[in-house]
């Protein structure tokens, strides 16, 4: 067959760059893909990130040891209570602190909250991505709410907390703290109802997310990701579990895993850990002892020998670690804050190729990614 | 809690003695023919391999059976002035629940490395953020565009102890009302 050369030019097809971001609504912070398709197809994404890049390591290395806590918080704004125990942990460490067992469950409690509140704002945040605009987010917003004013409560920031301190915690909790944790969770608890019989079995929600954006449990490891994104592919890797710190060798609670690595598993994952973090708090607050918040002799100013130690911890969206190195003093030689989304993130090449435009918009709010930590 | 940091000098002394339960027998079996040297850290067992023999040793490391890492928690470096830069490895097992920190210096005049990108994906943008803030430059990765500066910002490494902080920043740190004592 003769191919005449005018209709060859009227079908000849080009791919068409896409640019998304930085700033568009949901990519949950600031952050840039550009995407290259055919028609509906996704056939390559290279993503931009650093536009929140702050240099909190390099000022770290200038700040004492308390003064660091602070930029810890806003490195992982939704989960600062996650982040400020890996470093405190690591400062303790290092300088040889005993935490006092009060300060221990104190601070696992907070760390389940605030687990609690990230994936709420997960929620939230991917139901609309999936299409679902207002309830869940309004739903999120209730539960999170509810737990901000107790953490505000307790540290006096609804955000930024700065409460934990290298030994302990920087003041006792208010007197009333077991009843109010004890009515967050009522809701709470409410709440994951509520997103359960919105979300889970919602058929519009399934055909939307069930099959797409999977990745295998080899190829998630080798993408070095972790948290709800690692354990959907069926990889029980909970840093809780394999390298318990704090107390939570001394709790029950299960590991959720996923089977098929989808957006849908990711979702449930999360779903799923919202219940364990309740039970976990639950227990928390039976075992509580009385006692004291910081070791007995403190030093005015921290100082450590010289050494090195890499601490990590399970924080909402993985393994939040800091490496920290010392040359004796009282400031980090150098601190180096291992992100979990920078890690989960790469793997957004691997999940979007092959899929549809719109659903490489999910498979990114899939990752639950806050961009500050990302970037640091 | 050990003091490991000075310690480069005695290290091999104590060595015999004092890897006992940890999981450098087994590393030491699996980098035979490799010159590594262990460390103990404040957690996890340090190991120095010299950076010619580094991706052959990372590589043993992950397909060996009995140590199986095959995850990279993290990829970083420290700027230790005169004596180099060290890059740091924290590898995981997911499998048999073991770490190991992996170190290889680097002279301050010849800030090569060979990429580890082909033992775990995981090292692209880790290797990229620190060929960025460091200035190390690893041979043979895929990808060498800067990952958190701009693109065009390829003399300047921030996190190199040379690298000047704005005043603002050195008094944030230094101010606090501390007298030189308490420093």
């Amino acid at each position: 067959m003769v191919v005449r050369p005018e209709i060859e030019r009227e079908f000849e097809t080009q791919d068409l760059l896409l640019n998304v971001g930085p700033q568009h609504p949901s990519t949950h912070g600031v952050f840039r893909m550009v995407m290259e398709i055919d028609g509906e197809l996704v056939k390559d994404v290279v993503p931009y990130i650093g536009y929140l890049h702050r240099g909190a390591e390099k000022l770290c290395e200038t700040m004492d040891y308390r003064q660091g806590i602070g930029f810890m918080d806003r490195t992982e704004y939704l989960a600062a209570f996650n982040a400020e125990l890996s470093y405190v942990m690591a400062v303790e460490e290092l300088a040889g602190l005993e935490v006092p067992d009060r300060a221990q469950w104190l601070r696992m409690i907070l760390c389940e909250m605030n687990r609690i509140a990230s994936h709420l704002m997960f929620m939230g945040a991917f139901g609309i991505d999936v299409g679902v605009f207002g309830t869940p987010f309004i739903y999120a917003w209730r539960e999170r709410e509810a737990i901000f004013d107790l953490f505000e409560e307790v540290s006096g920031d609804r955000m930024m907390y700065a409460y934990f301190r290298p030994g302990g915690l920087a003041w006792e909790v208010p007197v009333n703290f077991t009843e109010r944790v004890r009515e967050v969770l009522k809701a709470v608890n409410q709440g994951i109802k509520d997103f359960d019989g919105l979300l889970t079995e919602n058929e519009v929600f399934i055909a939307r997310t069930r099959g797409v954006g999977a990745i295998s449990a080899a190829d998630a490891i080798d993408f070095g990701m972790s948290g709800p994104s690692l354990r959907a592919s069926g990889v029980p890797l909970d840093i809780r579990r394999t390298e318990p710190y704090l107390k939570y060798a001394e709790v029950d609670f299960d590991v959720v895993v996923g089977q098929n690595g989808d957006v849908y598993d990711r979702y449930l994952c999360r779903l799923q850990e919202l219940r364990e973090s309740v039970r976990i708090v639950e227990q928390c607050l039976e075992k509580l002892p009385d006692g004291p918040i910081m070791p007995e002799k403190m030093p005015r100013m921290l100082r450590t020998p010289p050494g090195e130690v890499y601490i990590r911890t399970e924080a909402p969206r993985g393994e939040y670690g800091i490496y920290l190195v010392s040359e004796g003093g009282n400031r980090p030689y150098r601190l180096k804050v291992r992100s979990a989304c920078l890690s989960n993130l790469q793997a957004l090449k691997h999940m979007s190729v092959g899929q549809y435009v719109a659903d490489a918009i999910i498979v990114l709010g899939s990752i639950d990614i806050v961009l500050s930590e990302v970037d640091r | 809690m050990t003091s490991d940091g000075n310690g480069a000098a005695e290290a091999p002394a104590e060595a015999p003695e004092s890897f006992e339960g940890t999981i450098w027998p087994d590393v030491d079996r699996a980098l035979s023919g490799i010159s590594a040297r262990p460390e103990r850290g404040a957690i996890d067992v340090i190991v120095h391999i010299p950076r010619e023999e580094l991706i052959r040793g990372l590589r043993v490391l992950r397909q060996d059976e009995a140590l199986d890492f095959d995850y990279l928690r993290c990829l970083t470096a420290v700027d230790n002035e005169d004596e180099g830069m060290d890059v740091v490895y924290h590898l995981y097992s997911i499998g048999k629940n073991h770490n190991l920190t992996v170190k290889a210096t680097l002279p301050s005049d010849d800030l090569t490395l060979d990429t580890a990108t082909v033992v775990w994906r995981a090292a692209n943008w880790l290797e990229r953020e620190t060929a960025e803030m460091f200035g190390i430059r690893f041979n043979n990765h895929p990808d060498p565009r800067t990952l958190l500066m701009p693109e065009d910002m390829d003399d300047t490494f921030p996190l190199r102890k040379t690298h000047p902080l704005a005043e603002i920043e050195v008094l944030q740190g230094e101010g606090m009302g501390y007298t030189e004592e308490d420093l």
